[in-house]
């Protein structure tokens, strides 16, 4: 059985059988309809279950109105509408020559319903009566007529009176107006991720990666992006509370300290901590367990790497991390590993970066290759040259089966594999041996122990350690089996053993696996304690709650995934005095002592003195020293009646204080580590361990084979639940499925065809005793017997105002013994429908079936003056791509089809589904702006003006969503809600598309940012009755917000579907803690505004007058968009086209550069790079 | 059926044609003066500050220079508030028991703000920028009026985006060399008092690229000379000047007097400064990106 997906993808980006000019490419529609097995020959597929596609569950599909505009009006909300066959969407999907892309089901299938949501510019925007009463039209018009009577004199209204409030003492550096820069690291239990923060007047209003660390090079990822709005929560806890009483810190230290002290030797004390990534902490740790022995510390999180931990010990009798070094792979291979997500896999920005890098299609550069083996499809899958989808028991089977084909594993030989995956199998094998080393299995959180086992083997034996793969200590300083020292904690909580229990950052009565019953052991716990950002489920229940400064708030430390270590510096005072796990743990040794002064004790294990002076003795003495005095100073300055002048007086004498001590070694290396944001020469060194120890991996049990298994994964956007209360990331259409707001029961098309249910449809699933119910969501390439959920929503009330309720609780399925995997899953239709918030279905300018009905019948039209040519998706090349082969052969692979020779009939009346540029001088519209103005700069340099572009890397794009949430931040996007995404109200300013190609069963997909192309000439400007979006004399296109009026001609003028609408006041204006996140030199939009991205003009705007105050021309890169800043993998480039030498001029050189949708002469000034693969011809 | 409607009623349905045209050119005429009024505007009205400060006794009277207090006019978009603190500086030697610094006293003493009012107050959708204005030759007398002879201060002009955009159009008219930014009784060139400048040739900041005088250079004497030639060194070991700091006020007029003109009106000097000073073209200048976003 052929692999569909590589059997279709090899057929090129040529679509036109006319075409002949490329020898080698002419294999287009034959070749396509071989590749894509009709449903017959699936059934022969081990992969593509034994049932073949129902054809009597779901009996017909009702043709869309063939009147074009007219569909019924009803269907839209009708849970009876009839849903698509997986047959007839394979016959949908088969016998069209060139390449088909699809986004959604819906989309597919061309159900009447889907037709109507497509009529609307904002889908639904007509049906939704949510604040129109209906009027008559006399009433209507009165109230328009006072309306328009007050709009006229809105203009005339007075400005409120202003204040000023100024500094009584202004801080010596600070300009105001000016951002300051501050380097911090941001914790997170895969490894800390550096970033440079922004901040305006000391309140931090921007996160990014520090482009001076090693590891994050300016890079961030959505996480560390959306941790600034997890700062700024209103709904943060405020205060410790005991019993719900808000008590004082003071009496929890007393009490805690007091009865610690009574025990003598900590018997019955727990702490239960999130995993610990500070240095600084596990030493206060060793130190209070020097103190109280018996005390006992569990780690604990419900996403974390036990699987991989479990492995190292078996293999090397140790602990130890796994680092990639995948700018050396030639081949890489992903066992259910998502490198390229996010920070949930360590180290996910120099792997993805590396990637990347070795992804680039140059000449004479070897291309990596790509294979993953995994059950839910992620980005990393489907950016693979090879995806195989296997369910949990099958990728465990595999990974044996792989480590047999390298000789490392005597025992099981290849197991219960399919055919398909044998094969799979033995070309991955063939590819890696010959590598010669210069390859890398990777295995992650979320693969299990097997694959970890395989991976460990597999890199061991084809010579992968050292070139591709090192080990080195742990990341995190105190390496554990979390859900092993989970259990035993609860069986001693159970057995009353535990009298004291802290809670450090976790949540478990949230997401404790469900078969312990952490709620009934907590019964038997008398005092517990919760430290935590929120007043959560596990807060809310405990004794004693205090509140969790933010990171940006707090003294602290971490390693990043090289072990380099960063000091985590406070970026402002605690938003409410919030305190940390360096606090909880020094009231047990020394009250007095800060987290500042217990961080900067223990660096001086790390940082690089100088020698010279007994570093450490002089430190010592100096740091007490200057202790001493600020606390003198402390104490003065808290008495009661002191005036404010003894106050600053007491301030001047400690920063005197603090000069004097300067220049100590100590406080050197100190501030340059503060200020480079990480200390050099800390990272590990590789790890010479030999050759681990051959673990024999249990072969599947063959009772495995029928049942269904349910996959858990940590969800793309909220991680395992902490960001439950971040409306940034639940808003954030989950990565593959574009879920917004939601979560659900992913299964492929197959088993929902089986199991007779549809899309939206509420299912139960039970396993173990345990059920819920969740609506279901088909997922193109999933595979089959295998229903993946993803952990983290369901919160409960004590969430927050924005995560409280929104999707199911997966954790209540899942157990201490089996958290990634369970079998015996048995899924049953359940009462109703659930509407789930799927975002991809926006943003569409869908023709479909009526897209040239009247080209193809010329009678009608011989102008073309009624339809604009090709399918939206399906037709007209907005993706292009091609093998490395076809790419080395015709450079020229992304316009291919679309010259003059090509046309076909609907061409002839002058459209271009191929969507090729117009020749230029055809163009209606002349030249009105024409980017030649000559300025003078320095002396007498004469420079072309500024043109400004981009250009976006299809290659290097993995869609992880990074620069979705820095846009967000940086532009003061407002979040909707799920009522307004579902109406299709997003405020994104980015999108990401995913488009799949080929059949249901393994699609290929490809990830395409979309945004404001910036059109030369644009559709919007031309319709705007107000001149509120205009073009700029540098080439953008600008939204002037308090010039628009609404009319919303614009956006429905955009082919591209990047305009967003306020329908409603979606900014928050009244909440105060949030006032303090926004970017001020970004315009909070109100009512009724039409935006857009606009290149980030504010950072421009900075940075021309900067250049213009130094009379200098703006340097190639000085302008960084918030998305190029934050894109992992350099997929974005904004420059200058006027430089001939910038990056962008660079990138648009190349063959491979193309418009989306050329044809309509917009002439975008965004442009993108046709991918290239490099799929494995043996696998085609 | 008999007219409901008399004779009369043609001459009041003509009347009151007329007069709904009448009411809707003079509501029109109304708001319209209405907008640009003072009212709204706020032109020339003197806020209750909480300490009537008067600019006209600290500039003009004790010759306090703009940037003592407004320290940031220079190198941000916002000219700042002076801190309680630049009060105090003199404040707790001098005057320590007036009862107009009450105020003043309290807020050093309680660590709280003084509230002052906003008396130049855009809208918050326009992003004006202080620093490339005065880095380029517009003095804060173009905007601000003679603040010097304000003893309390008000909004000289209107603010409005007409009154910005009569000079974004046409900024030549109220360029100045950028040593005089902060000269208060700049007055424009005439034939009485004609200006001088050279240009420099320094790489750098833009503010050093003139240098102009209002005595004659070739009358100034071997002196002056010499001793430009002295600051020339300095100048010269900083060859690329792009210190961020360096703006306005760090740049002393210190070229040789190679080959200075002479101006007798402003459009000539405005034209010159325009191009020495790359001052971008009105039609970059009056884009909306460059004040909204």
């Amino acid at each position: 059985m052929k692999n569909n997906s590589a059997a279709n993808r090899t057929s090129m980006a040529a679509k036109n059988p006319v075409d002949g000019a490329a020898p080698g490419l002419s294999q287009d529609a034959s070749v396509n309809v071989a590749g894509m097995p009709a449903t017959a020959q699936l059934s022969g597929s081990p992969v593509s279950l034994q049932a073949q596609p129902a054809a009597q569950v779901v009996t017909q599909i009702i043709p869309a109105g063939v009147g074009g505009s007219t569909a019924p009006q009803s269907t839209l909300s009708s849970p009876a509408a009839p849903k698509l066959t997986l047959a007839e969407v394979r016959a949908r999907l088969q016998g069209k020559s060139g390449k088909r892309f699809w986004k959604s089901l819906d989309e597919l299938a061309e159900t009447p319903a889907f037709q109507e949501l497509m009529q609307e510019e904002f889908p639904r925007q007509a049906s939704a009566n949510e604040w129109v009463d209906p009027l008559s039209r006399r009433g209507f018009l009165k109230v328009m007529g006072a309306s328009l009577a007050l709009a006229g004199l809105a203009g005339c209204t007075k400005q409120p009176d202003e204040l000023i409030f100024p500094y009584v003492k202004q801080p010596e550096d600070l300009v105001l107006g000016k951002p300051m820069y501050f380097a911090t690291a941001h914790p997170f239990p895969t490894g800390a991720v550096p970033v440079l923060v922004k901040s305006d007047a000391f309140r931090p209003i921007k996160v990014d990666g520090n482009p001076e660390h090693p590891i994050s090079k300016g890079r961030s990822d959505a996480f560390t992006q959306a941790t600034l709005l997890g700062l700024y929560d209103p709904d943060r806890s405020q205060s410790p509370r005991y019993r719900g009483e808000v008590a004082e810190f003071s009496r929890f230290q007393q009490e805690f300290a007091g009865s610690v002290a009574a025990t003598g030797n900590g018997q019955g004390v727990v702490l239960l901590s999130e995993t610990i990534t500070s240095p600084t902490l596990a030493d206060q740790w060793k130190r209070v367990q020097a103190r109280y022995p018996q005390m006992r510390l569990v780690q604990y999180e419900p996403v974390n790497q036990d699987a991989a931990r479990a492995a190292s010990k078996a293999a090397f009798g140790d602990y130890y991390d796994t680092q990639y070094r995948l700018q050396d792979a030639d081949i890489v291979v992903a066992l259910d590993a998502d490198f390229l997500g996010g920070i949930g896999f360590p180290g996910f920005l120099p792997l993805s970066a590396a990637w990347a890098e070795r992804r680039r299609f140059q000449k004479d550069k070897t291309m990596n290759r790509m294979y993953a083996v995994e059950t839910m499809p992620t980005v990393t899958g489907f950016k693979a040259d090879h995806r195989l989808a296997l369910k949990p028991s099958d990728i465990d089977a595999f990974a044996a089966a792989l480590a047999v084909g390298v000789g490392a594993n005597p025992s099981g030989a290849g197991a219960g594999l399919s055919p398909e995956a044998q094969r799979f199998l033995s070309v991955l094998l063939a590819d890696i041996r010959r590598s010669g080393g210069r390859f890398a299995v990777l295995a992650g959180p979320n693969s299990s122990p097997a694959c970890h086992a395989a991976a460990l083997a597999v890199n061991a034996a084809q010579g992968a350690v050292g070139k591709t793969v090192v080990y080195t200590q742990t990341v995190a300083p105190l390496p554990s089996e979390q859900s092993a020292d989970l259990k035993a904690l609860v069986a001693d909580m159970n057995a009353g053993k535990v009298q004291w229990l802290v809670m450090l950052g976790v949540n478990p009565l949230y997401n404790a696996p469900a078969d312990l019953n952490f709620q009934d052991a907590l019964n038997r716990v008398s005092h517990t304690v919760h430290l935590g950002m929120h007043l959560d489920e596990t807060g809310y229940y405990c004794d004693w709650h205090i509140n969790q400064a933010h990171y940006l708030e707090s003294w602290t430390d971490a390693r990043a995934y090289d072990g380099t270590v960063s000091i985590v510096q406070p970026m402002i005072e605690p938003l409410y005095g919030g305190k940390s796990s360096h606090d909880i743990l020094q009231t047990l040794l020394d009250p007095g002592v800060s987290a500042y002064e217990a961080v900067r004790a223990y660096a001086r294990t790390y940082l690089n003195v100088p020698a010279g002076k007994t570093a450490g003795q002089a430190g010592e003495a100096e740091a007490s020293q200057a202790r001493a005095a600020a606390a003198a100073a402390a104490t003065a300055a808290a008495q009661p009646g002191v005036s404010q002048q003894a106050r600053n007086a007491a301030q001047e004498a400690k920063v005197a204080l603090g000069l004097a001590a300067q220049d100590t070694p100590f406080e050197m290396a100190w501030r340059k580590a503060l200020h480079d944001g990480w200390v050099a020469d800390t990272a590990f060194s590789p790890k010479t361990l030999g050759a681990p120890k051959a673990v024999p991996i249990a072969p599947k049990a063959a009772s495995t084979d029928a049942a269904i298994e349910i996959s858990f994964r940590p969800d793309p956007s909220l991680y395992d639940g902490r960001y439950g209360n971040n409306g940034w990331l639940q808003e954030l259409p989950k990565q593959v499925t574009s879920l917004s707001w939601d979560n659900a029961a992913l299964m492929n098309l197959d088993m929902m065809t089986r199991l007779g249910i549809e899309e939206n449809e509420a299912i139960q699933l039970s396993v173990g005793g345990r059920s819920i119910i969740t609506p279901v969501l088909m997922s193109p390439g999933h595979p089959d017997d295998a229903v993946t959920v993803h952990l983290g929503l369901g919160r409960r009330a004590e969430c927050g105002r924005v995560g409280a309720g929104v999707g199911f609780n997966a954790y209540l399925l899942r157990t201490v013994d089996q958290p990634l995997y369970a079998s015996g899953l048995s899924v049953e239709r359940s009462k109703g429908m659930y509407d789930l918030c799927v975002t991809k279905v926006h943003n569409i300018e869908h023709r479909g079936r009526y897209a040239q009905r009247d080209l193809e019948r010329t009678e009608l039209d011989t102008e073309g003056t009624y339809s604009l040519a090709g399918h939206e998706a399906l037709e007209r090349s907005i993706i292009r791509y091609a093998t490395y082969e076809e790419a080395l052969k015709n450079p020229d692979y992304a316009h291919l089809g679309t010259k003059d020779s090509d046309l076909t009939l609907v061409d002839k009346v002058g459209y271009n589904p191929q969507g090729e540029a117009v020749p230029h001088d055809e163009s209606f519209w002349p030249d009105n702006w024409r980017y030649d103005h000559i300025e003078v700069v320095g002396l007498n340099a004469k420079v072309l003006q500024n043109k400004w572009a981009m250009a976006v890397d299809l290659n290097s794009c993995v869609g992880c969503n990074a620069c979705i949430m820095s846009c967000y931040a940086e532009n003061n996007i407002a979040v909707v809600g799920r009522e307004q995404v579902k109406i299709g109200r997003i405020m994104q300013w980015i999108r990401i598309d995913t488009y799949f190609e080929g059949d249901l069963h393994a699609p290929a997909a490809y990830f395409q940012p979309m945004y404001c192309q910036q059109c030369e000439s644009a559709g919007c400007e031309q319709v705007c009755p107000v001149g509120a979006t205009i073009h700029t004399p540098e080439g953008l296109n600008m939204m002037v917000y308090n010039r628009c009026v609404g009319t919303r001609y614009c956006s429905n003028n955009c082919p591209y579907k990047v305009r967003r609408f306020n329908f409603l006041l979606y900014s928050d204006y009244d909440t105060e803690s949030l006032k303090f996140m926004r970017n001020p030199d970004v315009t909070v939009r109100s009512r009724g505004i039409m935006e857009k991205c606009n290149y980030c003009v504010q950072r421009i705007e900075a940075v021309k007058i900067e250049a213009d105050k130094n009379n200098r021309a703006i340097r190639d890169g000085e302008i960084l968009t918030a998305c190029q800043q934050a894109c992992p993998t350099d997929a974005l480039v904004f420059g200058n086209l006027n430089d001939p030498t910038s990056k962008v001029v660079q990138r648009k050189a190349t063959e491979r550069d193309y418009q989306v949708l050329a044809d309509l002469n917009y002439r975008p000034r965004t442009t993108y790079t046709a991918g290239v693969i490099n799929p494995n011809p043996e696998l085609a | 059926m008999a007219q409901v409607f008399d004779r009369s009623s043609n001459a009041l349905a003509r009347a009151s044609l007329v007069l709904s045209g009448l009411i809707v050119i003079v509501l029109g005429v109304t708001l319209n003066s209405l907008q640009r009024s003072p009212w709204v505007t706020r032109q020339g009205q003197r806020p209750d500050q909480p300490v009537p400060f008067s600019h006209f006794h600290h500039v003009q009277g004790l010759g306090l220079q703009c940037q003592y207090c407004h320290t940031s006019v220079e190198k941000s978009m916002y000219a700042g508030i002076p801190p309680t603190k630049t009060c105090m500086n003199c404040h707790s030697q001098i005057w320590t028991d007036a009862q107009l610094l009450e105020p003043v006293r309290q807020s050093w003493a309680t660590g709280a703000s003084i509230h002052w009012i906003r008396v130049h107050d855009l809208p918050d959708f326009v992003y004006f920028n202080h620093e490339i204005h005065v880095n380029k030759g517009i003095g804060c007398a173009s905007c601000h009026g003679r603040v010097d002879e304000m003893p309390l201060m008000y909004e000289q002009n209107s603010l409005q985006m007409e009154w910005c955009l009569n000079c974004h159009r046409d900024p030549a008219k109220n360029l100045r060399p950028t040593a005089e930014i902060y000269n208060m009784a700049w007055q424009e060139p005439s034939s009485q008092r004609p200006v001088w400048c050279t240009t420099t040739n320094v790489v750098g900041p833009t503010a050093q690229q003139v240098a102009c005088v209002t005595t004659d250079p070739a009358a100034a004497g071997l002196q002056l000379t010499s001793l430009r030639n002295a600051q020339n060194g300095l100048i010269q070991s900083n060859p690329l000047g792009l210190d961020r700091s360096q703006t306005v006020s760090a740049v002393a007029p210190s070229m040789i007097p190679a080959n200075y003109v002479k101006f007798t009106s402003q459009e000539e000097l405005g034209l010159y400064l325009t191009k020495q000073y790359h001052i971008r073209t009105a039609n970059e200048l009056s884009s909306c990106e460059t004040c909204h976003r």
